[in-house]
């Protein structure tokens, strides 16, 4: 029983064995191969769910040699993860059969699909740190096929190749990581390891390790600054944005997660994480507002929401973070599989008439309602038992609320609308009140509670929750001074994504690289 | 200030090069609404070689049909030897040459360089892609309809650059330093900033207008969307500069190229515009490829004319059971051939598909005004939905400001923590084709006075050779295709209803021509329409093959009519998805309707892809034939137009809007770097307007290659769109005379000219306006001749 994520990941990995071995032809019933497994590995991940609802965590026995091979790792990480990514994997596989009909290499396609999901499924169930290590890299072996997949477009060329640095720094950051941990605690067992660090036990220079899995969590989840070839990967077929964006980025998140009691030790490196997260979340967002491209748009609000679900690292609300993960990736799956029908989207959003702009007393009376509303459907949760660090991302999520209000609530809206809204602002924070509570209970048994605050946790919090109350207010009274010339100017610098990525295309040699060698 | 200003005579010289290169671009329009454009529709005054030569020039592409299409068709028989020998004896080559030049690919040569070009020779820097990655990131926002939360200002092109350029960090950080800050302090008026530029050039208004078209085609599809702003501003008397000003802001560059380069950059410069400035001369190997060409074109002539020689059933006399009228598009031919096998009381007709009302209508709990119309015409009448809708525009608002909540900077974390978990239901609808169907509309309703709509309805009636014989129901069927997650989905509409479904003009002209006043009006005007007749609407769902009917206002006495028709549409729907399903990939009979609701399915149906031909005809010519759904067939009775006025409107008209198609699909199929929207897969929708593909920063105008292309072969043949007419040749040649653009399609080798005699022969018109008679007519009738 305690196999059965293994067995998960062996499911896809059969089936894109199967088809390297033979390939298909076109329209071939063995097609369907890849998304069979994917159901596969979703029934097993749920029989594991089963299992620990009924047995609580475990830690299947090790293959491997002393205390360092596979062994798979059942709890409410792995399961949510295995569970996400077979289910998201599914939808990429059904929509990769039908949409990549025709292309030439399609069985190669969908085989290296297949394969990219059991490495990832690999990873997220790992009980090892081998398994781990090598799920990690796996995974970027296996996704530079596919952004490969037409090896003969320049601009495909290049953003692998960005990607490929960017995980060979995440790569050798993990290694190094996984080696002093090794060293330290004396066993390569995961869950052992998270034990001995909540119990202060361990030796050498265990920070460092922390400090290299948040260096390898920021280079895999493409936090800003580092972000530059999540914006770029556009030149592989869809489904491949959709995976990516859904299943693979995540890794750096689910690193973190998996090493929460690791990380909790070192308040520092959670201090750093929950800046730079904090950072790319509201970056990556302002970026993302100016983009006209709706992929590009999509990718700048990955980097986002996986800054914001680092910060949540970093404020040591590992279930939230996971909460986070789970449902971004959905969404984003969604988003980038849907995003052909953005032409009507635009239209639709332009057919009942002008968007009516929230005056200043609107945006006043929509974050008082808002905090009323925080605060009583807080208390129904109990708000007041909960530990700052939640009260503080709470209060966060409710200022994206106070948007939604605000809408309602302009000059000229019409009342009907503003019922609406207030209605559909209720339900946001019941929902997310709920699933956070849920989140919460469901991961209690694994996933350490937020430490007591000190100075350092008191600063963090103050600096997250003031930044994105300026945000929120920006963002609400957005019209009233979108047209100033200074944020004009702003506009330009955030549509070019602030240059960080000329600044890398320079140092790479990015325009020269091309015609450089006609010459 | 600067409006006023008075320009030096070499000055007005090169704005009028710019004039004139700037009309060398098609326009594009936007994905939200989008038709065909012929891309040579700057060309179409010179002949296909010159154009070709032309486009050779200012790197826009190739116009022929590769040489493997052709290799690969001469050897599958297609293309035989005569075709091959009639084509080099008209361009003075001999078959074997020409047969032999096939077989060997001729790459297509570089164009003139621009500076782009050539500093990036010189310094190795790629500036021609650079140039397009950051006009394509400005542009993007520029033209953008609604896509990005924080919009550009909204101002025009030129000022709209400087404000985005003066401020851009990237072509210092590229190697460019002193762009941003030249930008600043160029002249704040488009006239006087590209006077500048011309200057800096040292430009001659000899080089001018192929150097400008050069730097025009640079701009991809950005500058074909530009063109369709002061096309369409054209059309209806106006004017627009945004095109010009985007050839302005172009020349910056070349200007800061030019200057930041050394003597080598001015010398390879000088020479460049020598070769801009020399006159067009095809080189020989150009001149092969448009007698391959030509030869590909009389395979598909003769092929047409075997079809139409095909023994006919005999034409049907007196009053039929049922009517129905259907859109010219060549995907209606398929559905009325099965519609006449099913029901032999059933009589077909082919009409543009916009039946002649050009509305702009405001759809239900809409603002927007959309043209249903054919793109040619500004449509002066409105329609609207009738009824109530205050219910269903806060419902959509309330949508919109939840989308808004999802995309906003703070509220999108907290969107996706309440909400993200429910997108578990929506990859499993969606990735099971699950998707819900849209409600239907109310009815529309046509705001015009009493006297405008029985001028209309005569009118119509008289254009559609429909002014008796009248059944007892007439359907007059509309089409559309019902598609999901696709950019694309406007192309596959009606194109004689400007890019959206036919619905909305079927039913108004069905209204209107069952209103007992215009009956009456009609009747005064010698067309009697018997009161038994009953006009109704429907629409033929192109991707299905199933016809929606409106019935609500259907009289009690006509229900048994109904009934017949819907068992003829039942039976015909089942004949047609039955033909069609052979065409398509995983193509099976009871899948079709089901691929236009998956997300997944990047070739739902082939829209007008194949098309090669147009009739005007009564049906009776082309009935019982099976031209395989490749066919615009537009029903023309010339005995009921003695002035040729019903002619002239057929040929200026419906025949230059199958043109458009026609040349569009030719276009993508054989230059799809400049007039294709490449590879589905690869889509990044960019504005609510067009595509890009992957991470270039070009649009990318014209129809992607999934839309062509099945994965193994082209599924359109791109040869020359044969137009068949039945009437005097002296009739038509009065007509050409009369309509010099459409001539000028004829005599410069885009198009062919068919006339058929009352007896079916065909003789194909020649360039210098006489008449060849054509062999194929049947055997019996060549005899008798």
């Amino acid at each position: 029983m305690s196999l059965l994520l293994l067995f998960s990941a062996l499911s896809p990995a059969l089936a894109a064995g199967a088809i390297a071995l033979s390939p298909p032809a076109r329209g071939d019933w063995r097609l369907r191969l890849p998304e069979i497994a994917a159901l596969i590995a979703l029934a097993l991940a749920a029989l594991a769910a089963l299992n620990l609802s009924l047995n609580g965590p475990t830690t299947s026995p090790l293959l491997g040699l002393a205390s360092v091979g596979f062994s798979v790792r059942t709890d409410i990480v792995s399961i949510a993860m295995s569970l996400t990514v077979a289910f998201v994997g599914w939808s990429v596989l059904r929509f990769s059969r039908v949409a990549l009909d025709g292309e030439a290499r399609q069985p190669a396609f969908m085989g290296w699909m297949a394969a990219t999901i059991a490495c990832v499924l690999l990873l997220v169930s790992a009980g090892n740190l081998l398994q781990l290590v090598l799920g990690w890299v796996a995974v970027g072996v296996t996704l530079h096929r596919l952004l490969l997949f037409y090896p003969e477009r320049p601009r495909a060329r290049r953003a692998a190749r960005k990607k490929a640095m960017s995980g060979l720094i995440a790569s050798a950051a993990l290694l190094g990581a996984g080696a002093i941990l090794i060293a330290g605690y004396g066993t390569g067992d995961i869950a052992e390891i998270n034990a001995q660090a909540r119990a202060g036990t361990g030796s050498g220079p265990i920070w460092l390790a922390a400090l290299f899995l948040a260096v390898a969590a920021v280079f895999k989840s493409a936090l800003l600054p580092v972000h530059g070839w999540l914006t770029e990967v556009m030149e592989a077929p869809t489904p491949v944005s959709a995976l990516l964006h859904a299943g693979v980025v995540n890794a750096g998140g689910f690193l973190l997660i998996r090493f929460a009691d690791v990380l909790l030790a070192n308040p520092g490196v959670l201090a750093v994480l929950a800046l730079i997260g904090g950072f790319s979340a509201l970056v990556g967002a302002a970026v993302a507002l100016t983009q006209p491209a709706v992929k590009t748009a999509l990718a700048w609000s990955t980097s986002a929401q996986m800054g914001f679900m680092v910060l949540q690292c970093g404020l040591a609300l590992f279930p939230l973070a996971l909460l986070h993960i789970v449902a971004h990736s959905l969404y984003k799956a969604h988003a980038f599989l849907a995003s052909g029908g953005a032409v009507g989207e635009v239209t639709a959003t332009r057919r009942p008439g002008p968007v009516a702009v929230p005056g200043l007393a609107a945006v006043a009376r929509a974050f008082g309602l808002a905090l009323a509303l925080y605060l009583a459907v807080g208390l129904l949760f109990g708000i007041t038992g909960k530990p700052p660090q939640v009260v503080a991302l709470g209060a966060i999520l409710i200022f994206g609320v106070v948007y939604l209000i605000a809408q309602g609530l302009a000059d000229l809206a019409p009342r009907a609308l503003t019922w609406r809204t207030v209605a559909m602002s209720v339900a946001a924070t019941l929902g997310y009140f709920a699933l956070q509570e849920g989140a919460t209970l469901l991961s209690a048994a694994t996933l350490p509670a937020p430490p007591p605050p000190d100075g350092l946790i008191w600063a963090t919090i103050t600096l997250a929750v003031a930044s994105f109350c300026v945000a929120a207010v920006a963002q609400t009274t957005f019209p009233l001074w979108a047209g100033h010339p200074a944020a004009a100017g702003m506009r330009v610098h955030l549509m070019n994504g602030l240059y960080l990525n000329a600044l890398s295309d320079r140092m790479s040699g990015r325009w020269t690289s091309k015609t450089g060698a006609t010459q | 200030m600067t409006l006023h200003m008075t320009w030096p005579g070499p000055d007005l010289e090169l704005f009028a090069a710019a004039e004139e290169a700037m009309r060398q671009l098609p326009p594009a329009f936007p994905l939200e609404a989008t038709v065909a454009v012929n891309p040579w529709l700057g060309q179409t005054g010179e002949d296909r070689l010159t154009a070709a030569a032309r486009m050779e020039r200012v790197g826009g592409g190739a116009l022929f049909t590769p040489r493997t299409e052709i290799a690969s068709r001469i050897a599958s028989g297609e293309i035989t030897k005569a075709d091959l020998a009639a084509a080099a004896a008209e361009h003075g080559e001999s078959p074997e040459a020409l047969a032999k030049a096939a077989e060997t690919p001729r790459p297509a040569p570089a164009p003139v360089p621009c500076l782009a070009d050539i500093a990036a020779r010189q310094t190795g820097v790629d500036w021609p892609e650079l140039i397009e990655e950051r006009i394509g990131l400005w542009a993007a926002a520029q033209f953008d309809r609604g896509q990005a939360f924080w919009p550009a200002p909204g101002q025009s092109a030129w000022p709209s650059w400087r404000a985005f350029a003066a401020r851009d960090l990237t072509p210092a950080l590229a190697g460019l330093p002193g762009y941003a800050a030249r930008i600043a302090e160029s002249p704040s008026h488009a006239r006087a900033a590209f006077a500048e530029a011309c200057a800096a050039l040292d430009l001659a208004p000899e080089a001018a207008p192929g150097y400008f078209h050069r730097l025009l085609v640079t701009l991809s599809g950005w500058g074909q969307m530009a063109r369709h702003l002061s096309w369409t501003a054209e059309r209806d008397g106006g004017r627009d500069d945004t095109l010009f000003e985007m050839l302005t802001l172009r020349l910056t560059w070349e200007v800061a190229l030019l200057e930041a380069g050394g003597a080598v950059t001015a010398e390879a410069w000088a020479e460049a515009r020598a070769r801009f400035a020399a006159p067009l001369v095809p080189d020989a190997e150009l001149s092969r490829d448009a007698a391959l060409q030509v030869a590909y074109d009389l395979a598909a002539e003769r092929r047409l004319v075997t079809e139409l020689a095909e023994p006919a059933p005999e034409p049907p006399e007196g009053r039929p059971a049922l009517q129905a009228a259907f859109c010219i598009d060549v995907r209606s031919e398929v559905l009325r051939r099965a519609l006449e096998a099913a029901d032999p009381g059933l009589r077909t007709k082919g009409f543009a598909g916009f039946f002649g009302l050009a509305v702009k209508h405001a759809g239900h709990a809409s603002d927007l005004s959309e043209a249903r119309a054919p793109i040619l015409l500004n449509p002066g009448v409105t329609s609207a939905t009738a009824g109530e809708d205050l219910g269903d525009r806060i419902h959509l608002r309330a949508i919109r400001a939840w989308g808004r909540f999802k995309r906003a900077a703070v509220s999108a974390f907290a969107f996706v923590e309440a909400a993200g978990p429910l997108y578990v239901g929506k990859l499993i609808r969606d990735g099971l084709g699950q998707t819900g169907g849209s409600a239907k509309a109310p009815a529309p309703v046509l705001d015009l006075p009493l006297a405008d709509r029985i001028a209309s309805a005569a009118q119509i009636l008289g254009a559609m050779s429909l002014t008796r014989d009248f059944a007892r129901l007439v359907l007059i069927c509309g089409h559309g295709a019902t598609v999901t997650n696709a950019p694309h989905a406007s192309a596959l509409q009606c194109g004689a209803c400007g890019g959206h479904a036919g619905d909305v003009n079927a039913a108004l002209l069905a209204g209107l021509l069952n209103e007992p006043e215009v009956r009456a009006g009609l009747a005064e005007t010698g067309i009697a329409i018997p009161e038994d007749t009953w006009f109704l609407a429907g629409l033929h769902d192109t991707v299905s093959d199933q016809v929606t009917l409106f019935d609500d206002a259907l009289p009690a006495s006509h229900a048994e009519d109904a009934a017949r028709l819907r068992k003829a549409l039942a039976k015909a729907g089942t004949q047609a998805r039955t033909e069609r399903a052979l065409s398509l990939p995983r193509g099976a009979e009871d899948r079709l309707a089901a691929r236009g609701k998956d997300w997944s399915e990047l070739r739902p149906e082939w829209g007008l892809a194949g098309c090669r031909a147009f009739v005007a005809a009564p049906r009776a010519r082309t009935a019982g034939r099976d031209l395989g759904g490749q066919v615009f067939l537009h029903d023309y009775d010339a005995s009921q137009d003695p002035e040729a006025q019903v002619l002239e409107l057929i040929l200026s008209a419906p025949v230059v809007v199958a043109s458009w198609i026609a040349l569009q699909y030719h276009g993508s199929s054989v230059a799809p770097e400049t007039f294709g929207a490449g590879n589905k897969l690869l889509h990044n929708v960019v504005g609510g307007i067009g595509v890009l593909e992957g991470n270039g920063g070009a649009l990318r105008a014209g129809l992607p290659r999934q839309s062509l292309h099945d994965g193994s072969q082209l599924r359109h043949g791109p040869s020359r769109l044969q137009v068949v007419v039945e009437a005097p040749q002296s009739a038509l040649t009065a007509v050409l005379e009369r309509q010099p653009q459409v001539r000028a399609l004829f005599d410069n080798g885009w198009l062919s000219l068919i006339a058929m005699d009352g007896q079916g022969r065909l003789s194909r018109r020649d360039p210098d306006g006489g008449w060849t008679a054509l062999d194929g007519a049947p055997e019996a009738e060549r005899q008798a001749a």
